[in-house]
């Protein structure tokens, strides 16, 4: 029984007279920033560990992709649920996915270095260069067995198809939901709605598909040598933690525009979006848990190597990546989770807190998963490439971030901060806990 | 012609419930009416049908702890046979129960109020059945209590490493929850019927297991408290405990159950083939009981999705699974793999992919989702298509492992169909005393939807 | 002649009974209740009720739970039996993680059901509202105020007054057949 008072009407909320926020300084420090990172790629690089910088690269934007996916990946899923609630946060999502083809552009410098020269040392993924030493001694990579079984989909062409095919699903899927959601802005046609709920069931699979080939060509190759089956599903998860605490970001922030959702944001939406973080928060400990810990009861070396990498050294010393997975344990599951498990800890400057710190977590999760690799040294011992956060990291990360934020702004100048005419944005405007 | 409020709420056509629906109709037709019809020839039909299956259920049984395990199909490497692949089966079909009674209520998705109280009642008979077969498959079932950590003068412990030390208390908690949930769920509607009922032994034994219930406010208050905790609890329990029976096998080193995805991958098998049985049960019973106007045709359109999309992510686990067997490189896992394709067990894998996977896509159209006989009909495919998948999983990995000397295909005996084929009759005979005895449909659940709805009434005109 | 229990108010819709909650709460009354066939939401504001106690009560179980799953793995493996088994330690959080989990959520359970039993006083199979000729529509399609006779501010006339102007279907005084120990 919600009092009358409270409800807000579409018309009042969503007048496009809001101060317009600046976005092309940002274009302007992401294009420097790239640029100053692009050199980075192309032209340094240390003796002992070329390929840093690469996979320095592939951290930094992945970042911002995995937010795309995961906000891709909600709403989705909040069509298919026919969620009234969420409808409000939804715009800011669409603004979002302005960013989807410039993050493919921000991509290109890491493609480019592998169309040039794949076999160069300064690219991380190892199979790429037949000629390169494999870890573990077996030889070149042409010549390492488990290369040869994998070359069906490990291969050069292959590779391009099918990051050119990943972006494609992405971009087309983000691209139709947002252009239909601004079109029934103006046209107040509810067809879109209908379509866009078609799409969402046919795209969720789609999406699924686009994410694990991604996690694997772009994260798993980086140890050929290793698989496992839920690698997909961690990005997922991961992806669809960061996208939440971005989401939580984003409209926090617009709460305190006048163009923006100042007035419109109500407890009970923070709340929601709480309560599904702390759903995503226990589902990526699950995942990540059910990975390691079938592992490790197997204990095949085969496999267990991956985990070892990044706990050990090769004479069984705790390395630098120790510290990180315990804090991975302790602080990106086990405290956002105890924290967002409680009422009061979904709302106001807590939420903003808990979505803050899971993005720091989410960087250091990537990191984990990608940095840690096999590197065959001078004396053709292997060893474990250290934690360390390197220039070209913050650069890349800072630059795409910049991007990210410039195509987000220009498309909340442009447009409306909520769909005005979407038929439960009633219902969203005065939502129930 | 849509009527305005149908052009307002594109995304919402069928209401939860029939227009007609009202309190009275409620009371009638879950209380008074349910009880009359429940004394029609096909119940009793169905009630003897079933009991003669029990019957060959008790006879299987006692035959098992009498002779040994040998009269199943079993044997070396083939060590896990039918029981194994039912416990699973049987599981995972009680998993939808929970889905719908806690997830669902979580996710506020009032459809689930029609359906819970059957959908819990079909969990608890679901896990009665699957409780057997690790009694039984036992070779020594008269020391099933070593299972548990009790002090002793054998120095005898549990092995915690083991998987199906972690079944038995996972399988355990789940009965349990499940039993309380089921049962709190019922104390309203319980007292309900003690409050319809002439006085008599009847009327006391409602009164006696509805608690002394009166709807105090403050009893409400602490209900729905209490309501609401155990479906938080229960949601982590549904996904824990067929992970944990998918740990059974993804924890061993056998090629084609060593996948990492196989907990996740677990549980949308459950809640795909667990929607299954529950459309193959409710099309029915809606229809005999006339149910109509409460298991309305939106509930089999969202059965119907849910079941598309657990069974795509089934679907998107058998792709992992053949990828990843062929991008490991391993030779034993590819053999597996070319087994299951085009070797001695391809009829089973195409069945399976035939029954989840192709079939099930059918339910992207509305109007296949809507017609009760049409998803009756993919209902049971998909049932079949699950007991199948178990069956590979189970069997054509044992069956050609490591040491090529060892192969040996497998071949169920008359004993082990006896005991599933009993073991389905047994959960029928249950879902029959069912029916007849207790308030199929949640009354004060149901009341909730339509007092809103009066209000949403009152609201638009 | 028993002192009586309380005076009951019957209404006929959800609307009325929670208008008449917010004036009974507004009068000051401490020792009443709403008695309905379904929970209506919002009740718990117009009755002035405070939050359950029913989440201290899981959190005690989980916890114990917990550390229940944990020691008993730990005394197994590491203290009492050690055996090698897989060159996977004695004693580790990983291996007995699912046990614990399970028992996490079992105890958590049973402390669910203990809170409810506690702060709802059930069972009490006899009760005097019982008693009320109309009771059986309690629990089907009408709704009723209760204000018992322990309230400070009960007085058997005004009382009723005061029920009365809320417009409810019919007011009753209710006996109290047992003397029921509250």
């Amino acid at each position: 029984m919600s009092s009358s008072s409270d409800a807000i009407s579409p018309s009042l909320a969503a007048s496009n007279s809001g101060r317009k926020e600046p976005s092309t300084i940002f274009l302007i420090a992401g294009a420097v920033l790239l640029a100053i990172s692009t050199i980075l790629l192309f032209v340094t690089g240390s003796e002992a560990d070329p390929a840093r910088n690469f996979s320095g690269w592939i951290v930094g934007v992945s970042f911002w992709v995995s937010i795309i996916i995961g906000m891709l990946f909600i709403t989705m899923i909040w069509y298919l649920f026919d969620s009234g609630w969420s409808i409000v946060m939804r715009r800011q999502v669409e603004h979002a996915f302005a960013a989807t083809p410039w993050l493919l552009v921000c991509f290109l410098p890491i493609i480019a270095l592998v169309v040039l020269d794949p076999g160069s040392a300064k690219v991380a993924w190892t199979w790429l260069g037949h000629a390169k030493m494999s870890p573990g001694g077996h030889g070149s990579v042409e010549q390492d067995v488990l290369y040869q079984a994998k070359s069906g989909y490990l291969n050069y062409g292959a590779l391009l198809i099918r990051f050119f095919g990943v972006f494609a699903v992405w971009i087309v899927l983000t691209q139709c939901f947002r252009k239909w959601s601004l079109k029934m802005d103006e046209t107040g046609d509810h067809k879109y709605v209908h379509w866009a709920r078609k799409l969402s069931a046919a795209g969720i699979p789609l999406c699924a598909a686009a994410t694990t080939i991604a996690a694997i060509d772009w994260f798993k190759s980086m140890n050929y040598h290793w698989f496992s089956t839920m690698y997909g599903v961690w990005f997922f998860a991961a992806s669809m933690r960061a996208g939440l605490a971005a989401i939580v970001l984003a409209m926090f922030w617009q709460s305190r525009r006048d163009g923006g959702l100042k007035g419109i944001l109500k407890p009970a939406h923070a709340y929601l979006m709480g309560c599904i973080m702390l759903a995503f928060t226990i589902f990526w400990a699950y995942i990540s848990f059910s990975q390691f810990f079938l592992i490790y009861s197997a204990n095949i070396p085969e496999e267990t190597f991956w985990y070892n990498m990044r706990e050990l050294t090769e004479e069984g010393m705790k390395n630098s990546w120790f510290v990180i997975s315990r804090l991975l344990i302790y602080g990106y599951f086990f405290v956002p989770f105890l924290w967002l498990l409680f009422y009061t800890n979904k709302f106001g400057w807590r939420i903003i807190a808990a979505a803050s710190y899971i993005l720091v977590f989410h960087l250091i999760d990537l990191y984990w998963n990608i940095l840690p690799q096999e590197l065959v040294g001078e004396h053709h011992e292997i060893f474990t490439r250290g934690f360390s956060i390197m220039p070209v990291d913050i650069l890349t990360w800072l630059g795409t971030g910049c991007i990210f934020l410039w195509a987000y702004l220009k498309s909340s100048n442009q447009y409306r901060p909520i769909p005005i005419r979407d038929p439960r944005i009633l219902e969203s405007l005065n939502p129930n806990e | 012609m849509k009527t305005a409020k149908q052009e307002n709420a594109p995304t919402r056509p069928n209401e939860l419930l029939g227009p007609e629906m009202s309190p009275e109709l409620l009371n009638q037709r879950v209380g008074d009416e349910a009880r009359v019809r429940a004394r029609a020839w096909w119940w009793w039909l169905a009630l003897f049908a079933t009991a003669g299956g029990v019957f060959m259920m008790f006879t299987a049984i006692t035959w098992v702890l009498a002779k040994g395990v040998g009269i199943w199909g079993l044997q070396i490497p083939v060590a896990w046979g039918f029981a194994i692949i039912n416990f699973v089966w049987w599981i995972g079909i009680g998993h939808a129960g929970t889905f719908i009674s806690a997830i669902l209520l979580l996710l506020q998705q009032d459809w689930r109020n029609s359906i819970n109280r059957f959908t819990e009642a079909m969990t608890l008979f679901a896990v009665a059945c699957a409780g057997l077969f690790p009694l039984l498959h036992l070779g020594r079932p008269q020391y099933f209590y070593y299972l548990i950590p009790y002090p002793n003068e054998m120095g005898l412990w549990p092995q915690f490493r083991s998987p199906l030390v972690w079944d038995f208390f996972a399988v355990s908690t789940y009965g349990t929850v499940s039993l309380i949930f089921w049962y709190l769920g019922l104390v309203p509607d319980l007292a309900t019927m003690r409050d319809r009922t002439k006085p008599g032994l009847r009327k006391k034994i409602y009164a006696f297991f509805s608690l002394g219930w009166l709807g105090r406010d403050q009893q409400w208050k602490d209900y729905r408290a209490l309501y609401f905790m155990l479906a938080g609890l229960a949601t982590p329990l549904v996904i824990s405990v067929h992970s944990i029976v998918g740990l059974d096998f993804a924890v061993s080193i056998v090629p084609g159950w060593h996948s990492t995805v196989f907990p996740p991958y677990f549980v949308a098998g459950a809640i795909f083939s667990g929607f299954a049985m529950v459309a193959t049960l409710v099309i029915p019973i809606r229809k005999l009981f006339k149910l109509e106007g409460m298991i309305t045709t939106r509930h089999l359109d969202n059965i119907g999705k849910v079941m598309l999309a657990t069974g795509m992510m089934v679907g998107f686990g058998y792709v992992s699974e053949v990828f990843f067997e062929w991008y490991s490189g391993d030779a034993f896992e590819m053999q597996t793999l070319m087994d299951r394709l085009t070797g001695y067990y391809a009829p089973v894998f195409w069945t399976v992919i035939f029954c989840n996977v192709i079939s099930i896509q059918a339910l992207w159209w509305r109007g296949i989702r809507t017609n009760p006989w049409l998803l009756w009909i993919l209902a049971g495919v998909a049932n079949i298509g699950m007991w199948m998948e178990r069956y590979l999983i189970v069997v054509t990995s044992l069956g050609h492992d490591y040491l090529t000397s060892s192969w040996q295909d497998f071949n169920a005996t008359g004993w082990d169909w006896a005991l599933y084929l009993g073991t389905l009759c047994f959960f029928f005979f249950l879902v029959v005393l069912f029916v007849r005895l207790i308030p199929m449909v949640s009354m004060h659940e149901i009341r909730e939807i339509l007092h809103e709805r009066a209000e949403r009434g009152k609201e638009a005109s | 002649m028993s002192k009586p229990y309380g005076i009951l108010a019957l209404f006929n819709t959800a609307q009325e009974i929670y208008h008449a909650a917010e004036s009974v709460r507004d009068a000051g009354y401490k020792r009443w209740d709403c008695i309905t066939p379904f929970p209506i939401h919002g009740m718990n504001e117009a009755m002035g009720l405070k939050r359950s106690l029913v989440g201290a009560f899981t959190l005690v179980g989980g916890l114990t739970g917990f550390t229940t799953g944990m020691t008993i793995a730990w005394f197994a493996g590491e203290f009492n039996y050690p055996l090698i088994v897989q060159g996977k330690p004695f004693f580790s959080f990983v291996f007995p993680f699912p046990v614990a989990y399970e028992l996490t959520i079992l105890l958590s359970a049973f402390g669910t059901l203990i809170g409810m039993f506690l702060t709802n006083r059930l069972p009490r199979h006899h009760h005097p509202v019982m008693d009320y000729s109309n009771f059986h529509r309690l629990t089907d399609d009408k709704f009723a105020v209760v204000i018992e006779t322990d309230d400070p501010l009960y007085d058997e006339a005004k009382t009723k007054r005061f029920l009365e102007e809320l417009h409810p279907a019919e007011v009753v005084v209710l006996e109290n057949k047992e003397e029921v120990k509250a």
